[in-house]
């Protein structure tokens, strides 16, 4: 016969495994949930995108078709660009119909689309449009078009992706801030990053691409020229990973577009010419 | 309710254990390997269910405001309450105990009651814990279950380092604080 006071005891150490694995095994229920909603809002943000991406592309195909149509006209020999050019016009109100908050909301495409459609004005009511001027316009129309979808599915990606940037401003007088680790939308140019992390002012030339962004002051400093041939400005650069270096900006800021984990600079610096 | 009242020498001891268990349980160590269960279940079983009650709860409440883990806050009182249990648990074994007990016999079962106080005092500061949740907005029995299963490997360690501790350590003891104080004989 086992004593009763042996009994207890085992009692006590089945109390013991009973209550630690019930508790375990709560644990591991717990986390199941955790996972499977963290799961479910993955996939629902996952079909999110794909969904936009269809209707993204949908609306991309459509403006191709218009503009395919428009430029094989243009393109046929003994074209009339004058009965052309309300075509080109209805083109333009279609694209500030289909990407109107992206335009709203991106200063320098705003100002691009503006640009396109002053110059667009200014050759309309020319009562002989050349074929050079409409070609010209058609050119500018396609750039600002693919310049669009770029950017619009940068925006969609950016709803499940989000960078981590490093920014510098080098004022050139030994003073430098570091700003890492700054969290940017996915598809987000090195110009938002800047407008971002400092007070800028900046010019906009329509003629100047890749990118149409001159930075004039950055917090305050400003640029200058003495003459034609020197002058003080904000220069970019990126940093090289692979050869360890910073590289000057070959774009306009507004043209490159920031990756996760790099590292940019803005440096205020001498420059003379020739 | 009698209170014996102790006579110096197991007042000095007493003081001496409470010194020696709050200077240990101070000491930086690994999360939930501790001895002041194992002190306070001794104390329980030397001096009686009261005074080790009152021992397992002024070292907690001094643990409170100067634990390396910082102030304890909110989880204090149940520390205290936790702690109290141990040692009025250490009051209770010895009453329970055969006059007769061998060693191996004696270490089996405090490792198994090192277990229980263990799981005992786990479960009550992790209500306290749950506490923390509800006031953050849980509904209570949730903020229970969530803060028991997630205190579980927490536990599991120190049930696991208590059977060890008790085990081994409370014999030697009890046996030698049972001479000082002149008691009855144990194993």
């Amino acid at each position: 016969m086992v004593e009763k006071r042996a009994l207890v005891f085992v009692t006590l150490v089945i109390l013991v495994w009973a209550i630690s694995i019930s508790s375990l095994a709560a644990y591991f229920y717990f986390q199941n949930m955790m996972y499977t909603k963290q799961i479910g809002e993955n996939q629902q943000s996952l079909n999110k995108t794909a969904s936009n991406y269809d209707e993204l592309m949908s609306k991309y195909n459509i403006l191709l078709g218009e503009y395919s149509m428009l430029y094989g006209i243009y393109s046929f020999p003994s074209g009339n660009f004058t009965s052309l050019i309300e075509s080109l016009g209805r083109l333009l109100d279609s694209l500030k119909g289909n990407y109107s908050s992206l335009l709203m909301n991106q200063e320098d495409l705003n100002e691009t689309y503006y640009t396109l459609k002053e110059d667009y004005e200014l050759v309309y009511k020319e009562t002989n449009v050349t074929g050079e001027d409409f070609g010209r316009l058609l050119n500018e129309y396609y750039d600002l078009f693919n310049l669009l979808v770029v950017r619009e599915l940068s925006l969609v990606l950016s709803e499940t992706v989000t960078l981590n940037v490093n920014a510098c401003i080098d004022y050139g007088n030994g003073t430098t801030n570091w700003r890492n680790e700054t969290k940017m939308p996915a598809g987000s140019s090195l110009f938002q990053l800047t407008q971002k992390i400092a007070e800028i002012n900046y010019t906009y030339y329509p003629s100047m691409k890749p990118g149409h962004v001159l930075v004039d002051s950055i917090n305050e400093k400003k640029t200058c020229t003495v003459g034609y041939s020197e002058g003080w400005s904000w220069i970019w650069y990126y940093w090289d990973d692979n050869e360890q270096n910073w590289i000057s900006g070959p774009v306009g800021c507004d043209a490159w577009m920031l990756k996760d984990d790099g590292t940019y600079k803005w440096k205020f610096e001498h420059w003379s010419w020739p | 309710m009698k209170i014996r009242l102790l006579n110096t020498r197991k007042l000095a001891l007493f003081g001496i254990l409470a010194a020696l268990c709050l200077a240990i349980q101070l000491t930086p160590r690994p999360p939930n390997v501790e001895f002041t269960s194992f002190f306070t279940f001794t104390v329980g079983a030397i001096f009686g269910t009261l005074y080790g009650g009152f021992f397992g709860c002024i070292i907690m409440f001094v643990n409170g405001f100067l634990s390396p883990y910082g102030f304890a806050g909110l989880v204090m009182p149940f520390q205290m309450i936790g702690m109290t249990i141990a040692g009025t648990l250490g009051g209770v074994y010895r009453r329970l105990m055969p006059e007769q007990i061998d060693s191996a016999r004696f270490c089996a079962e405090t490792a198994i009651v090192g277990a229980i106080i263990a799981l005992i005092y786990d479960l009550v500061t992790n209500i306290g814990v749950g506490f923390w949740f509800v006031i953050g907005g849980t509904n209570f029995a949730l903020a229970m279950l969530i803060a028991i299963a997630y205190g579980v490997f927490f536990s599991i360690v120190h049930i696991f380092s208590n059977t060890i501790v008790f085990g081994i350590l409370t014999l030697p003891s009890i046996k030698t604080l049972n001479d000082l104080v002149g008691s009855e004989k144990i194993g």
